[in-house]
């Protein structure tokens, strides 16, 4: 994904999320199915992928499983198939940019440079918090706490939010000193990286935006 | 050169405590200080002078005057004084906070607002000065803490400020990662920076500073060699000397715990190869080992926290393969590193008795005699955040004790303590095990494994390596070689005191 500015990343990301929203045919959503495989496959991320469905294949098994409860096997394919497109083209474009191409492409988009800073942060984070959430459960259930999804476990979730809570302020506090201390906010800030969007990346850009308003009128007729 | 006049300086709402009083200090250009003292000795707050932190990001009232390179304080903001005092801060989880080990390094200097090509090229100098070139491309969550700390420095260094700062960098790494971070700081000293150190946990490192500063209560207690220090350190209980322990035969008991082939995969890595070994009632064993080396894994197994993926594990002849923790709380108590894990009540007295009370096993008596042991009298009304980090590690521990187990085991107890703490910690051990406590302690504090454990098992990528007492193991050249265990401290304290 090197030779692409973010900012098509971006915007190609984006398309791919409202493609995967406007289909409506099972076999349409079949065929996104086939093509985002193509796509891993040619990037490269089969093995990370197959990871991944971990959470994408228990999340899609619990919507098929309501779906057909609730209407039929034909809704219950069709919703939990566009589940997996919807988490697979987020797998693909999160894997395709990094926090800190994001956080340029927004600003070079006009959105200060604060904003996406909190945006990329918040991203980098996240596995931090994920690491700390199962420390503090594995604390908890060692006294004895029991903090399995259960309606009766209600109130022992005040053993996870606090600690939790209290943990994500010191961190946040430290994570202000840290910045701080690295001229954050100082005037003249530069950027590694020079990105210049390509004549090419404009019209690859308008192509796909033609195709999904295409693909869109073709769908609601 | 850092001057500092007269300086006071206490945090907002600490009731008028003051964290600093008075101090007149300098450092001249080129020094390489360590700054010691107990926990909340005013240590850390003494570095957030240095840049500026105190009084631009922190509040509350300063006396007196610090001046750096020639620039007071006061008068220039953190972000002016930055390309000339580097601060590593203690959590490298705060510090590291870009997706890449390489965008993190350029971030203060696309904050100085160097060019492209000029960041590449400091970049590529850092990376090569601290042999950090194969971690370019990482994220800093995948990295060892070691290795985070390198990065840390890294961050800073390549700023190229004249004083670099460092907030315990070895507080949690093992002989190697602390090895590494020596070395580095080392190299940093030769490039003529002044390096200021502030750690609790005196190690060899020692030896590599010009002069030391030790703190108590906000103000300087000593300034001087460290050879001096050293001797003032082993006298005021910052450096603990342990007596030795008295052998307690156990060889007649009956087995509490016995583990056999026990194996645990995380995704595609083994973490624990074929694990085998019998604890025996009253107890007290140590495992050790480097960091990652699995002993966090293996102890998860005793309370029901991780399944085995194959093997056998028992507890008092039970099979306790497939039971889940709150079974095992009864009988397991497990104490993890961080405290803060831990506390969500307000008081202190709510927070020992959570456990006792959802397991039925509240006995007021021994609730007593815990609060006498663990000198908690005095905090039992206290929010348990709102304590120093010696007394949330008494308060942690009381709390997992509450329901007397017969099994206590101890995760990384010296992590981030004081001397003194550690010190304190042995004879709270001593009193356990004579109330009838089998105690299990991971650590890779290997002075602190041999003044509390009677057998020490070392456990290296996996597998057990050595099984027997610390006097044995401990003098093993080839454990040493292996990399499984470090040198003896002692060894390096004697002939740094003969020196």
């Amino acid at each position: 994904m090197g030779p692409l500015d973010p900012r098509t990343r971006l915007a190609l990301g984006l398309m791919a999320f409202g493609a995967v929203l406007i289909a409506r045919n099972l076999e349409t959503i079949l065929v996104e199915l086939v093509l985002l495989f193509i796509a891993i496959a040619l990037f490269g991320m089969g093995k990370p992928w197959i990871r991944s469905l971990r959470l994408i294949g228990p999340m899609s098994g619990l919507v098929f499983a309501i779906a057909l409860l609730s209407f039929d096997l034909q809704a219950a394919l069709l919703l939990s198939i566009r589940l997996i497109n919807l988490l697979t083209v987020s797998f693909v474009f999160f894997h395709a940019i990094t926090p800190e191409e994001m956080g340029e492409s927004l600003r070079k988009m006009g959105v200060p440079y604060e904003f996406g800073f909190i945006l990329t942060t918040s991203m980098r984070y996240v596995p931090l918090i994920g690491q700390k959430i199962r420390h503090i459960l594995d604390a908890q259930r060692s006294r004895g706490i029991d903090l399995r999804p259960k309606i009766k476990n209600a109130r022992n979730f005040m053993a996870l939010l606090m600690p939790l809570l209290v943990q994500s302020f010191v961190l946040s506090e430290e994570l202000a000193l840290a910045m701080e201390s690295r001229g954050f906010g100082r005037k003249g800030r530069s950027s590694r990286r020079l990105y210049r969007l390509a004549l090419w990346e404009y019209g690859l850009m308008i192509a796909s935006l033609a195709l999904l308003i295409g693909f869109a009128w073709w769908e609601r007729g | 050169m850092i001057r500092m006049r007269n300086v006071s300086y206490r945090y907002p709402n600490m009731d008028g405590e003051w964290a600093l009083r008075e101090i007149d200090f300098s450092i001249e250009d080129g020094e390489y200080i360590l700054v010691c003292g107990a926990s909340g000795s005013g240590k850390s707050t003494l570095t957030y002078l240095f840049n500026g932190l105190i009084p631009h990001f922190f509040e509350g009232q300063l006396k007196g005057s610090v001046e750096v390179e020639g620039i007071y304080t006061r008068e220039k903001r953190v972000s002016d004084l930055f390309p000339h005092v580097g601060l590593v801060l203690q959590n490298a989880d705060a510090q590291l906070f870009n997706s890449t080990v390489e965008n993190d390094i350029a971030f203060g200097l696309e904050s100085l607002g160097l060019s492209g090509k000029e960041i590449d090229r400091r970049i590529r100098w850092i990376a090569k000065t601290l042999e950090i070139e194969d971690l370019l491309g990482r994220t800093p969550m995948a990295l060892s803490g070691g290795e985070k700390h390198l990065v840390s420095i890294a961050s800073v260094l390549c700023l190229d400020p004249s004083v670099v700062i460092l907030d315990e960098p070895y507080a949690h790494l093992d002989w190697v990662g602390t090895r590494r971070i020596q070395e580095a700081l080392s190299t940093i000293h030769q490039m003529g920076k002044t390096v200021v150190v502030i750690e609790q946990k005196i190690g060899r490192f020692i030896d590599d500073a010009t002069r030391c500063l030790i703190m108590d209560g906000g103000m300087p207690i000593f300034n001087g060699s460290p050879k001096e220090a050293f001797e003032v350190l082993i006298r005021e209980g910052l450096v603990p000397r342990y007596t030795k322990r008295k052998k307690r035969d156990r060889s007649g008991k009956e087995d509490l715990l016995v583990a056999r082939s026990l194996s645990h995969r995380i995704e595609t890595k083994d973490v624990l190869k074929e694990v085998s070994l019998e604890l025996r009632k009253g107890e007290t064993l140590a495992i050790v080992g480097r960091n990652g080396s699995g002993k966090t894994t293996l102890i998860k197994h005793f309370n029901g926290l991780l399944r085995p993926h194959s093997g056998e594990l028992a507890f008092t002849g039970e099979d306790i393969r497939r039971k889940a923790p709150p079974e095992m709380a009864k009988a397991v108590g497990l104490s993890f590193q961080n405290p803060n894990d831990q506390f969500f009540k307000n008081r202190v007295k709510d927070e020992l008795l959570v456990g006792a009370k959802i397991l039925g096993k509240e006995d007021n008596k021994w609730i007593e005699e815990l609060c006498d042991l663990f000198e908690l009298r005095e905090l039992l009304d206290r929010p348990p955040y709102r304590l120093s980090e010696g007394q949330k590690k008494r308060v942690a521990l009381a709390s997992i004790l509450a329901h007397r187990p017969e099994l206590l085991i101890l995760d990384e107890p010296t992590v981030g303590q004081d001397g003194r703490f550690r010190k304190a910690m042995i004879d709270l051990v001593i009193a356990l095990e004579e109330r009838g406590i089998t105690i299990i302690v991971i650590t890779h504090d290997l002075e602190f494994a041999q003044a509390i454990a009677d057998r020490w098992i070392v456990l290296h990528e996996g597998r057990i390596v050595a099984d027997g007492s610390p006097q044995a193991i401990w003098g093993d050249e080839r454990l040493i070689r292996l990399g499984a265990i470090g040198r003896p401290e002692e060894e390096m304290v004697e002939a740094f005191l003969e020196s």
